[in-house]
């Protein structure tokens, strides 16, 4: 599995500003990787490029054995008409109800899943949110600042559950925070403004599996190299 | 809340008609033109049960017409929301339409289906439907994103989903533009009756005009008011209950 970003160029239609000038990245293999880099360089764009939710850039985006790819972001809602637990049914194959069973256990929003959207908090609106992307046929899920308002451990506890669930597809993950970043994805593309050259480069992180084996060396050693990059 | 609407009305048609009579006695105005506050009181009496039901059948007109106005409105506004070809055509076809002033083409609605109550009813329909269906598309054809976003991307989303979603979260501001247009559908219904037709109570008012009795005209405008407040509150309500069980 694979998606290639080539020679990417663009501006955004009515402005000056070039988002991307020639960027160059790829994701290699099934994983958990991440999108890195400060607000306002284009993390969102081109997640939504690979997507295919955003056209008009020159340049290509080659995929092997990646074409489902779907992104969400934290900003999402659901309809309000109907609990929470309705709704992601209402999305989900009947054969798919246990891992449904699963995933809401593991996420922590059991409690919460008779309640409508607008009455969980932030955490629990965005825990709920992923479990309906998890639910749905993909090769890659985007997930841009979707674990935004979880607390610490649980987001590790998610992100690791992810992994052992889903080993053979591509996680990108859209996160400013560093230390989670280097701690649990394999790689990371930082992206950097459009004047400099490469736009994007790529560091490797310890890809923690179980909490056990973290080694901070590792990690450090990361961000030293994330830091350096951007 | 109808009787904070009714305090409303009863205070601005006060006020008018006491300014009427203040205008009669400085200007020292015949009572031909301005008749004095006995003979308006007992004019309002004597024609009091006849008008009550000329207004009962111009509200029972504007109530049938602003119906199926909101049914064609949101008929032809599910269409009419889409960026197709379609769309565009709805919706510049009712921009332009809207903007026509309908009551001059009121003689050629009666010229063609006579003076009863059909014609009324296509009145009202017309002056209360193009406005409504223009706030149905532009409040059916704004997409809630947030909301959207997920049956866009795993492809769920049909046009059902859709104007569920849209309406669902605007819900206010569609009752509120229903609840605005029954004034519309009002005020049609008694223009198309002042114009030619020979019921309700915009007809009562043409009779009174061409009698030159302001009194009658008077006591007519009371029943409008009190009849259009009844109508507002009770759409309000029916605003109201469809808000909560939409939210609860």
């Amino acid at each position: 599995m694979q998606i290639e970003c080539q020679n990417i160029s663009f501006q955004y239609p009515h402005t000056d500003i070039h988002v991307f000038d020639q960027l160059n990245c790829r994701i290699d293999g099934a994983g958990f990787h991440a999108l890195f880099g400060p607000s306002g360089l284009g993390k969102t764009t081109l997640a939504r490029m690979m997507a295919r939710e955003i056209n008009g850039y020159s340049g290509q985006i080659l995929s092997d054995r990646t074409e489902k790819i779907l992104y969400t972001h934290n900003m999402e809602r659901f309809p309000g008409w109907a609990g929470i637990g309705d709704i992601i049914s209402s999305t989900t194959q009947a054969s798919d109800r246990k891992f449904l069973d699963t995933l809401v256990d593991t996420f922590g929003v059991r409690p919460c899943m008779n309640a409508r959207f607008s009455q969980l908090s932030l955490g629990q609106k965005n825990r709920a949110n992923l479990i309906r992307y998890l639910l749905q046929d993909f090769d890659m899920l985007i997930m841009d600042e979707s674990l935004a308002n979880v607390d610490e451990t649980t987001r590790g506890r998610i992100i690791i559950t992810l992994k052992t669930l889903f080993p053979g597809k591509i996680f990108l993950y859209i996160s400013h925070n560093m230390l989670e970043v280097a701690k649990f994805c394999r790689q990371v593309i930082v992206l950097r403004s459009a004047d400099k050259s490469p736009q994007a480069q790529s560091v490797f992180g310890q890809d923690l599996m179980d909490a056990e084996n973290f080694s901070m060396p590792h990690v450090e050693r990361t961000m030293l190299e994330m830091v350096h990059v951007s | 809340m109808f009787h904070k609407r009714l305090q409303q009305f009863v205070l601005v048609y006060a006020a008018g008609v006491l300014s009427l009579i203040l205008m009669k006695y400085l200007l020292h105005l015949s009572d031909y033109v301005i008749p004095g506050p006995l003979e308006i009181w007992h004019t309002a009496l004597s024609v009091f049960v006849r008008y009550l039901w000329n207004v009962a059948d111009t509200l029972w007109i504007a109530v049938v017409g602003h119906l199926i106005s909101i049914l064609l409105a949101f008929a032809i506004g599910v269409a009419g929301r889409r960026a197709s070809w379609i769309g565009s055509l709805i919706r510049a076809a009712a921009y332009n339409i809207q903007a026509y002033p309908m009551v001059a083409v009121a003689p050629i609605i009666f010229i063609l289906l006579g003076d009863g109550l059909l014609a009324r009813l296509l009145i009202a329909v017309m002056i209360c439907y193009f406005p409504l269906l223009l706030s149905v598309i532009s409040i059916l054809s704004e997409p809630v994103d947030s909301v959207e976003h997920f049956y866009e991307a795993t492809g769920r989303m049909n046009w059902r989903l859709q104007v569920r979603i849209r309406a669902y979260e605007n819900i206010h501001k569609l009752t509120t533009v229903i609840v605005g247009s029954a004034t519309m559908a009002m005020v049609g219904t008694i223009v198309a009756e002042f114009v030619a037709a020979d019921a309700g109570i915009g007809y009562s008012i043409r009779i009174a005009l061409y009698q030159s009795d302001l009194s009658k005209i008077l006591a007519a405008l009371f029943l409008i008011g009190i009849s259009t407040s009844l109508y507002l509150t009770a759409l309000e309500w029916a605003g109201d209950v469809v808000e909560r069980k939409f939210q609860a």
